[in-house]
């Protein structure tokens, strides 16, 4: 068991980040080489680097099983790098085994992540299969397998003959990063890959924790003989975590060759002497280099969102002042401009932080079909399209479980088996297609596959068998039947499958999408192929929205759902019904009419249909006209959830999303389109 | 260093045994200070539908939402229209601020714990409420106890 010090946390955070970007890319790596049905020297170096850093980076954190899970692998793909023809021996079971290792990756760095007391999982049975592989390959006994003993540091107690290109490296780690020894080899490690010959002092940093105080005293020495150039070993130097400063001198004498620790010492007293004068631009031009990404709490960009929300509403407090009525203030006018110029820019930019592009989110879908398509024996294939696209931080964390399960779907639900499609005259390899667009403030996301479609019929059958028709069947349009399957207590697989109807359906999918205030249909013809379509908004936080006032409350309509506002002229344009439900005629085309007042129990003098303002809004594919006093004009919004006191009342079905501040300070109600229509 | 972290110790203490008194109808009420954030006065509520009749809507305290709740309502007396004496004290309750509307505050007084009797047993709704009575100047405080106030309202004090 691991108890996580603060002072680790930052170390912590950055080596589960580390990490999970090198999983994807390995992940990526083998989906792809699977593909391709080959796996290149160059993805096998690929592979051999990650499990190699992986290796050293867990190691450092002293997470045992990650490690020696990693070492497994490692010892693998050490052995595939040299004897790349000895692939064919393991192709079959490699794969499968390659990811499954990266699963228990990705399940112990979600451990990390959850909580501060960490219990490592163990991965014996992996370790066992990955060495059974192994001796495979080399005929040797698992246990005596120490590959990187002989690759990483085979140079290093030889006599170092510098050459015409080589150079001395001196590099100083961070004061306070610790654990100099393991950084040092980290970088070796890495390095290789960029020299023909690496020497370093001391030369085995990771097997002496000792050593990491005289590292960071006196630096870390480097003699290194490029592949190709020095720049790509500086360019790998200046990539790596916690280092300071790095040093370069290039050795010009061919006869340094004598006695390898004279030739050091002299090196020393020159790095010594000039180290005060290059030290400065030194760490500058670095500095320069890694500052182009950084991570960030997620937490604080909440709270600055939060702040700049408040600012605008500040501003607009300012701006809006009461006091100001009637006066004629033309350089504060001005000034105004200009302060406003700034929010909306500092607006842009919180928004922009906050936003990631959707494509890892995608990635894991790719995973997802292929383990699918081989246990169902199908073949699928997955097309990703415009995974560049950018959306909040929150949303898309908040989207990957629905599309997930509804890949899911369509693999298990939706693909036939590869012989029916033939039989149906249809390419044996199925399609998923997932691509998402930038539509005007919001993100339309197609999951379309070319499977066997959804029957009306079986699913009209279906839902009256488990009494969720609300009208007579008969009266059902193909499209009011496709939405069944997003009614709680629907499932169309009477089977139970390791992938689905696990008690998840479409109801939670599409109640996950409603959360982050998007919505989902579906379109579906038979033996063509089902398309659900998602939109969902770019982000939460500040939404645009019409205000209208009801009495002396204050709503707000996100300008999304609105199709149009009018006044009626005639009083004759409303039907009553019977009932007393009113509706309301345009176009030919008759549409229910819901009044603010009474849905929210407001006193207002404006109750004829003449007096007040109509504003027809779309949810869903239903309709409705919205009866209101007046409209007091478009405004940005900043979004606030209702205060955690209300959470057992459920606002967003009474048709409420959330509230906000004004610029005069009062509260507007923020009106949620799909809630207030399921009302009626 | 340690001057400061005995003062705030103090103060702690202090707080515990001071009361903020307001009235409601002819009676005297009192919550404990160490709960009492701030004193505000009525102001534009927003109302929600659907929520229990005592919860008169939401306030915009200085940028945040709060609750705002009746107290007359939730003790089951009649309401009665603001005037100007009609005041918001805002509590803090597990790390939630709520509003309790409030006929007037009248003082802030310390009550030594000897002094703080039991409220009386059975009694009617409004005294399930309570969590001590205590005199001062020959009038009866009736000290509200927060988890029963709330035990419908938060989660978290439904089982006290």
């Amino acid at each position: 068991m691991h108890t996580i010090d603060p002072a680790m946390e930052s170390m912590l955070e950055a080596f589960v980040f580390e990490t999970e970007s090198m999983l994807e890319q390995l992940d990526d790596i083998l989906l792809q080489s699977e593909r391709a049905k080959s796996l290149t020297l160059e993805n096998i170096n690929d592979i051999f680097r990650i499990t190699h850093t992986i290796k050293g980076s867990a190691a450092m954190m002293s997470y045992d099983g990650i490690s020696e899970l990693a070492h497994a692998l490692e010892d693998v793909f050490y052995v595939l790098r040299e004897e790349p023809g000895k692939l064919a021996l393991i192709y079959d079971t490699l794969f499968d085994l390659v990811l499954s290792t990266s699963d228990f990756f990705k399940v112990e760095l979600e451990k990390l992540q959850e909580s501060s007391e960490y219990v490592e999982g163990n991965p014996s049975h992996l370790i066992q299969r990955l060495h059974e592989q192994a001796k495979l390959l080399s005929n040797e006994s698992p246990t005596s397998f120490e590959p990187e003993k002989a690759d990483s540091i085979k140079s290093d107690n030889t006599v170092f003959q510098p050459q015409s290109n080589s150079y001395e490296i001196l590099i100083h780690f961070e004061d306070d990063c610790q654990m100099e020894h393991m950084r040092a080899f980290m970088l070796m490690t890495q390095l290789q890959n960029f020299c023909e010959i690496l020497n370093t002092i001391p030369s085995n940093p990771e097997e002496d924790a000792s050593l990491a105080e005289q590292i960071n005293k006196n630096g870390f020495q480097l003699q290194v003989v490029p592949n190709d150039t020095i720049d790509d070993v500086l360019k790998c130097i200046e990539d790596s975590l916690n280092i300071k400063s790095y040093e370069v001198f290039e050795i010009e004498l061919p006869d340094l060759s004598t006695i390898e620790t004279t030739t050091l010492e002299t090196h020393e007293e020159v790095l010594h002497s000039s180290e005060h004068n290059m030290d400065e631009k030194v760490v500058t031009s670095i500095s320069g280099a890694k500052q182009s990404l950084i991570s960030v709490n997620k937490t604080k960009l909440d709270h600055l969102m939060d702040l700049v929300g408040e600012l605008v509403t500040a501003e607009s407090m300012v701006i809006r002042n009461p006091d100001l009525k009637g006066l004629k203030l033309d350089n504060f006018t001005k000034s105004i401009r200009e302060l406003r110029k700034l929010t909306d820019e500092l607006q842009d930019i919180v928004m922009s932080i906050r936003m990631v592009p959707l494509q890892s989110t995608f990635k894991k879908m790719d995973r997802i079909v292929r383990d699918m398509s081989k246990k169902l024996d199908k073949k699928v294939e997955l097309v990703i399209e415009g995974g560049d696209t950018e959306i909040d931080k929150t949303i898309s964390d908040a989207i990957a479980d629905p599309f997930m399960h509804m890949i899911r779907n369509a693999v298990d639900h939706g693909m036939e088996l590869p012989e029916e499609r033939i039989a149906l005259g249809k390419s044996e390899i199925g399609t998923i297609s997932l691509s998402a667009r930038n539509i005007g403030g919001e993100i339309h996301i197609e999951i379309a596959d070319d499977g066997a479609g959804l029957d009306a019929q079986a699913l009209l059958e279906k839902a009256r068998n488990n009494g969720i028709l609300t009208k007579p069947e008969s009266e059902y349009t193909d499209k009011e039947a496709f939405q069944l399957i997003m009614l709680p207590g629907f499932s169309t697989n009477e089977e139970v499958t390791e992938y689905s109807g696990r008690g998840v359906g479409m109801d939670v999918v599409r109640k996950n999408i409603e959360q982050v205030g998007g919505n989902i249909t579906i379109h579906s013809e038979r033996n063509v192929g089902t398309t659900f379509s998602v939109k969902i908004p770019l982000t939460l936080a500040i939404v645009s929205g019409m205000n209208l006032s009801v009495g002396n409350t204050v709503f707000t309509i996100p300008i999304t759902s609105i199709t149009q506002s009018f006044k009626v002229a005639d009083q004759k344009q409303v039907i009553t019904n019977v009932d007393g439900s009113e509706m309301i005629m345009l176009r030919g085309e008759c549409y229910p009419i819901i009044r603010l007042h009474n849905v929210f129990q407001i006193d207002t003098n404006t109750t004829e249909a003449t007096d007040g303002i109509f504003i027809q809004v779309e949810s869903m594919n239903s309709r409705a006209c919205i009866f209101a006093d007046e409209l007091l004009g478009e405004y940005q919004v900043v979004v606030k959830p209702f205060p955690t006191f209300f959470n057992k009342y459920n606002l967003k079905e009474q048709g409420l999303s959330g509230c906000s501040i004004l610029g005069d300070g009062t509260i507007s109600l923020i009106l949620d389109t799909n809630g207030l229509l399921n009302l009626i | 260093m340690n001057n400061e972290a005995v003062v705030t110790q103090d103060l702690n203490l202090d707080l515990n045994d001071r009361f903020l008194l307001f009235n409601i109808e002819d009676l005297l009420y009192g919550v404990s200070l160490a709960l009492v954030l701030e004193i505000i006065q009525i102001q534009h509520i927003t109302h929600l539908p659907g929520v229990a009749p005592y919860i008169e809507g939401i306030i915009n305290l200085r940028g945040k939402v709060i609750p705002v709740l009746n107290v007359r309502s939730k003790l089951h007396l009649p309401r009665r229209d603001y005037d100007e004496k009609t005041c918001i004290v805002v509590v803090d309750m597990q790390d939630m601020q709520i509003g309790l509307i409030v006929d007037s505050v009248s003082e802030v007084i310390t009550v030594d714990r000897e002094n703080l009797t039991s409220p009386p047993e059975g009694g009617d709704q409004s005294m399930q409420y309570l969590s001590s009575v205590t005199e001062i100047n020959g009038k009866a405080v009736l000290n509200i106890d927060f988890k029963r106030f709330f035990q419908e309202d938060i989660e978290q004090f439904a089982n006290f």
